[in-house]
């Protein structure tokens, strides 16, 4: 259990002077996902300590209202050994969220990414708030592109020489491209690579194989931001492996510990400098 | 043997949204039957999920599911794997405990708000956000809709990046009497550098937002809260690509704020087209703003 300014991690100030909310966060076996055992422990908390209702946030933890102080230690006791910890709060990396390994649209699960992320540095001490999300595509649901880290999973396709059949489900919605990038004209396929944001999603319906999949990588996109003043994250690099995505995330942040002046969130810093800072 | 007929009498409408098409994880092997991924909201109350609501997931998810429940970014609880013969079953027992299919498709979306306990809450916002959700969730739109409250300037729920964003604010009242010497705490505080020194006192100026930074900070009481209200975004958006909305009203009250969501919305049903070069996806809400302007896309549409 990390403390700073008295304050220990997970733990807000509630709007009754001698209550506070408890954020809570999964970190195994999964961070974007809850498992039943874990839902069936936080259901017990609330119902024991808390007001019978739990909140949930938008980056995939739960907060349990109106828990006295003195009862923090027994909580956390009880959380012990669920994969469950307090945290997300303060001047930490927040839990890293990814988007739903089962969407249909997914270039690649990111889930099992924001998990590994999360062991390796989640609760970790940062100049400023710091946001990691991951979306498996160009959609990005969890907001990649407001993030101070968004990473986005991308496909690339090739046409192969196995017969088109001229089914057209790769054209039509709704599980066709989404974004029109594909065309059917006069029998022949055609693909427009402006308007491909490389989600790999014509592949799945793909029968013949005529679409496939080429590779697979991820773009980061560093600098956003929500909240007060809230700014679109910039083009950062693109990696090929996940291997590769963990080891440039650990060096951002990295860097970023580094050069960042406490109080500073990244996207502070990119607004005013620009990415530089980053490439070391 | 009576439990059993009371069980059959009920009966279901399938719900239009929430039962989105899903894909097996890779680490499970089963083969040849259809599953579906359940995003469940909780109801009337669409924030918060009440104890007995969890046990109710806790057992769905057990006997119908993977185990797993997907926290989504938008209040929704996604319930992956159910198998298509179980979909029923499954959805009687969430209707019971009061959650209900929804949040998805191209509908108004979850209402968004900020949880009630927070202490930084200008003006709470939960009660509107029931409003919208009774009058407007899940109504069927040209493209998806979301709309999201925030208590503060803070803006946790993102207003800025959703086509209907309604943000809590406050103006700030500069006090007669002078500050203490050398007093810079709510200059120091402001994110914006919208206070100015002037005489013995301080002058607001028109880079404010209205976030009431300065009036947590001021320690003598020189700053006071005049009066608070909503400000209302419109058009924004977040994905594939970012757009943040466009201000439209500020200091608006509750049912103002309520007759320019449904303004907007009646709006939009009437307004929006097809994308260019498109015939199956119709325009977002902010694509339309930015087609018309906002004021001509905020006219009262032709009866």
């Amino acid at each position: 259990m990390t403390e700073k300014n008295g304050d220990r991690a997970g733990v807000v100030q509630g709007r009754l002077k001698d209550r506070v909310v408890l954020r809570i966060r999964a970190f195994e076996p999964y961070s974007s996902e809850f498992t039943s055992e874990q839902i069936g422990v936080i259901a017990d908390i609330a119902e024991k300590y808390g007001s019978g209702v739990v909140h949930v946030t938008p980056r995939q933890t739960v907060e349990i209202p109106d828990i006295e102080r003195s009862t923090l230690s027994e909580i956390e006791n009880l959380l012990d050994g669920h994969g469950l910890v307090p945290g997300s709060t303060g001047r930490y990396l927040r839990n890293v969220i990814a988007c739903s390994r089962w969407c249909l649209y997914n270039a690649v699960p990111v889930s099992d990414l924001a998990a590994r992320l999360n062991n390796l540095h989640a609760g970790r001490i940062l100049p400023g708030k710091t946001d990691i999300s991951l979306s498996g595509c160009d959609f990005s649901c969890v907001r990649s592109r407001t993030s101070d880290i968004g990473v986005i999973a991308r496909a690339e396709i090739e046409l192969t020489d196995k017969e088109c059949k001229k089914c057209s489900l790769c054209v039509k919605a709704p599980l066709g491209c989404q974004v029109d990038a594909i065309s059917l004209s006069e029998g022949e396929l055609a693909i427009d690579a402006d308007k491909c944001v490389r989600c790999g999603f014509c592949s799945n319906v793909c029968r013949p194989g005529t679409i496939r999949v080429k590779s697979t990588s991820f773009d980061i996109y560093a600098g956003g931001r929500g909240g007060m003043r809230p700014r679109e994250a910039v083009f950062h690099k693109n990696v090929g492996s996940e291997e590769a995505l963990i080891e440039e995330i650990g060096a951002m942040l990295q860097r970023y510990a580094e050069y960042g002046r406490e109080g500073d969130r990244m996207a502070d810093i990119i607004e005013k400098e620009g990415t530089g800072f980053l490439e070391g | 043997m009576s439990m059993e007929r009371e069980e059959m009498s009920f009966d279901l409408e399938m719900p239009s949204v929430g039962v989105i098409k899903g894909v097996l994880a890779k680490d499970i092997e089963v083969v040849g039957e259809k599953v579906v991924n359940l995003r469940t909201c909780a109801r009337p109350y669409r924030n918060i999920y009440s104890v007995a609501q969890l046990r109710t997931i806790k057992n769905v998810i057990e006997r119908y599911g993977s185990g797993k429940v997907h926290l989504s970014p938008r209040h929704n609880l996604e319930i992956p794997e159910v198998r298509q013969k179980d979909l029923d079953r499954a959805l009687k027992e969430l209707y019971i405990a009061g959650l209900f299919p929804g949040g998805a498709g191209t509908s108004v979306r979850n209402i968004f708000t900020c949880p009630h306990w927070c202490p930084k809450a200008v003006r709470p916002v939960q009660e509107l956000g029931m409003m919208v959700s009774a009058n407007f969730a899940d109504r069927d739109m040209p493209n998806k809709v979301t709309v999201s409250f925030a208590g503060c300037s803070n803006a946790c729920s993102r207003p800025q990046n959703t086509d209907i964003g309604v943000i809590a604010v406050g103006r700030v009242g500069t006090g007669s009497s002078g500050c203490p010497d050398g007093c810079t705490e709510c200059i120091e505080a402001c994110p914006f550098g919208a206070i100015e020194r002037a005489g013995r006192g301080v002058r607001i100026n028109d880079k404010c937002i209205y976030c009431l930074r300065c009036v947590d900070a001021c320690t003598d009481g020189m700053l006071t809260v005049e009066e608070t209200g909503f400000r209302v975004l419109i058009g924004g958006k977040e994905g594939s690509t970012v757009r943040f909305g466009a201000e439209y009203a500020v200091f608006a009250g509750d049912f103002e704020v309520l007759e320019i969501i449904e303004r907007a919305l009646s709006s939009y049903l009437k307004k929006a087209e097809f994308r260019p070069g498109s015939a199956k996806k119709k325009e977002r809400l902010g694509e339309v703003v930015e087609r018309l302007g906002l004021e001509e896309f905020m006219k009262a549409p032709p009866a």
